[in-house]
């Protein structure tokens, strides 16, 4: 049986906000707008010294957002750090500020995982509609370029109101017209800007159901070409097993019951663009110590707030009101926690966007035909 | 791979200590991470380009108690397998 109590000596996986810049201001991004984030960035120097240490915690990879990373005019410099210290590395970007030259110093590095374009829609249209002017054909010249230089491109779908009609579409242009292996989506969630202009993307509880529908059934047109860690597609499938478990009066789920999501803090942490070490990027208010200034491995095996994350798992459902005579709880693992926070100020909690009950209560149903 | 070879790890090769003795090698360069327990990381920190690998398997037995009659054999299969990766090279492999 798997110790749940054990923690590596260091993350493997670090995820980095390298820069509080971005030229866009979408509206659904969960990274603006947090009154608890200063938005300020670090020197170079700073950031390069502490690749250092993570090349001494054997950190095996590193994830660059922001932010957008592409923004900053050192970032070859910063790559070089990643690469001499023996990691490697993936970026998240917009896409629009991606040139042949960064592309070709990227793939020269032989240690670049993927970069991730956000592409969320089949034309101007719907992608721009949160985006701003100009983004969708910035994008897709940003995706071809990195597809050029034989760069892993690959591309996150974030659903919201102005492109949940769009998905069919907006399928076919990327696995059908740009080549692209696969993509992975998402929907805009109750965090950063999103929260501000919440009413204008957010999907209703029936544009939630068209997204599981519509992406149900791509799954099935494309299979294993549509990913989902969260978002309509992860709710649907995790929904359907807890459904059809409950309705058999099936064993509890080997991580049902308890607050078990997501897990991420057993082997990654994050760090702020102002150099904040945080358990997650999606949680930049628990600060757990400073880079350059506080030892990772320290920070990693003995700040309170992540051990107190990691010990999140033993906390039963049960001991939720908002929980009380839910059929589900033996499935349920409370999802997560950033959402639990950011819609009910309280981290340990389940996260009512992911709550089947909820949903069903809003008119929700699982309407999505079982054509496996 | 044979007794008297000497490899040496590469220096591209990460060691990544998680648990006890227990460790991933990491190749940056491919992406690879191979789990290993705690003789694989006796093993690791044995391949300096001077030692043969007899020497090495010879070493391996003084440490570890437990060590099968078949160290021998079971330290060139490892070692052979971690070249076929590209984590440790040849002398003359540069």
């Amino acid at each position: 049986m798997k110790d749940e109590t054990r923690v590596m000596r260091t993350p493997r996986t670090v995820d980095i906000d390298l820069t509080a810049r971005c030229n866009l201001r979408c509206r659904y991004c969960y990274f603006f707008d947090n009154p608890a984030v200063p938005y300020q960035d670090l020197p170079t120097d700073e950031w390069l010294q502490f690749f250092d240490e993570l090349g001494r915690c054997a950190v095996m990879d590193v994830c660059l957002a922001g932010g957008e990373p592409f923004t900053r005019p050192d970032l070859p410099a910063l790559l070089e750090g990643i690469v001499r210290n023996r990691m490697r590395f993936a970026i998240l970007s917009n896409g629009t500020l991606i040139t042949d030259e960064i592309a070709a110093l990227i793939a020269a590095t032989g240690q670049c995982n993927y970069v991730q374009v956000s592409i969320d829609g089949s034309s101007p249209a719907t992608h721009d509609a949160c985006r701003g002017p100009g983004a969708f054909e910035r994008a897709v010249r940003g995706l071809r370029t990195l597809q050029r230089h034989g760069i892993h491109a690959a591309v996150r779908v974030t659903i919201h109101r102005h492109n949940v009609g769009d998905l069919e579409a907006t399928a076919r242009l990327l696995l059908e017209e740009l080549g692209v292996r696969a993509f992975g989506t998402n929907a805009a969630g109750y965090l950063g800007s999103c929260r501000v202009h919440a009413d204008e993307v957010m999907l209703t509880t029936e544009e939630r159901m068209v997204a599981m529908e519509t992406l149900s059934r791509l799954d099935q047109q494309y299979p294993g070409r549509i990913q989902a860690a969260a978002g309509p597609l992860a709710d649907v499938r995790m929904w359907r097993r807890m459904e059809e478990a409950r309705a058999a009066g099936a064993p509890p789920f080997p991580n049902g019951g308890r607050l078990t999501a997501c897990g991420c803090h057993r082997t990654k942490m994050a760090v702020r663009a102002d150099g904040a070490i945080i358990p997650c990027n999606m949680l930049p208010h628990i600060v757990l110590g400073h880079i350059n200034r506080d030892s990772l491995a320290e920070v990693w095996q003995h700040a309170p707030a992540l051990n107190e994350l990691r010990m999140r798992h033993t906390i039963p459902l049960t001991d939720f009101e908002f929980c009380a005579g839910c059929d589900y709880i033996p499935y349920c693992t409370g999802n997560c926690p950033a959402l639990a926070y950011t819609l009910t100020g309280q981290v340990n909690h389940p996260s009512p966007d992911a709550c089947l009950r909820r949903f069903q209560a809003e008119g929700g149903t699982l309407r999505v035909k079982d054509e496996g | 791979m044979k007794p008297t070879d000497k490899p040496t790890i590469s220096p591209d090769v990460v060691l990544r200590e998680e648990f006890d003795d227990w460790a991933v090698l990491f190749h940056p360069l491919t992406g690879e991470a191979v789990g290993v327990g705690p003789v694989g990381v006796t093993i690791w920190k044995l391949l300096d380009g001077q030692l043969t690998l007899a020497e090495v398997a010879a070493q391996v037995q003084a440490r570890c108690e437990d060590a099968p009659p078949t160290v021998l054999e079971d330290t060139l299969a490892f070692v052979e397998d971690l070249h076929r990766r590209l984590f440790v090279r040849m002398k003359d492999e540069g």
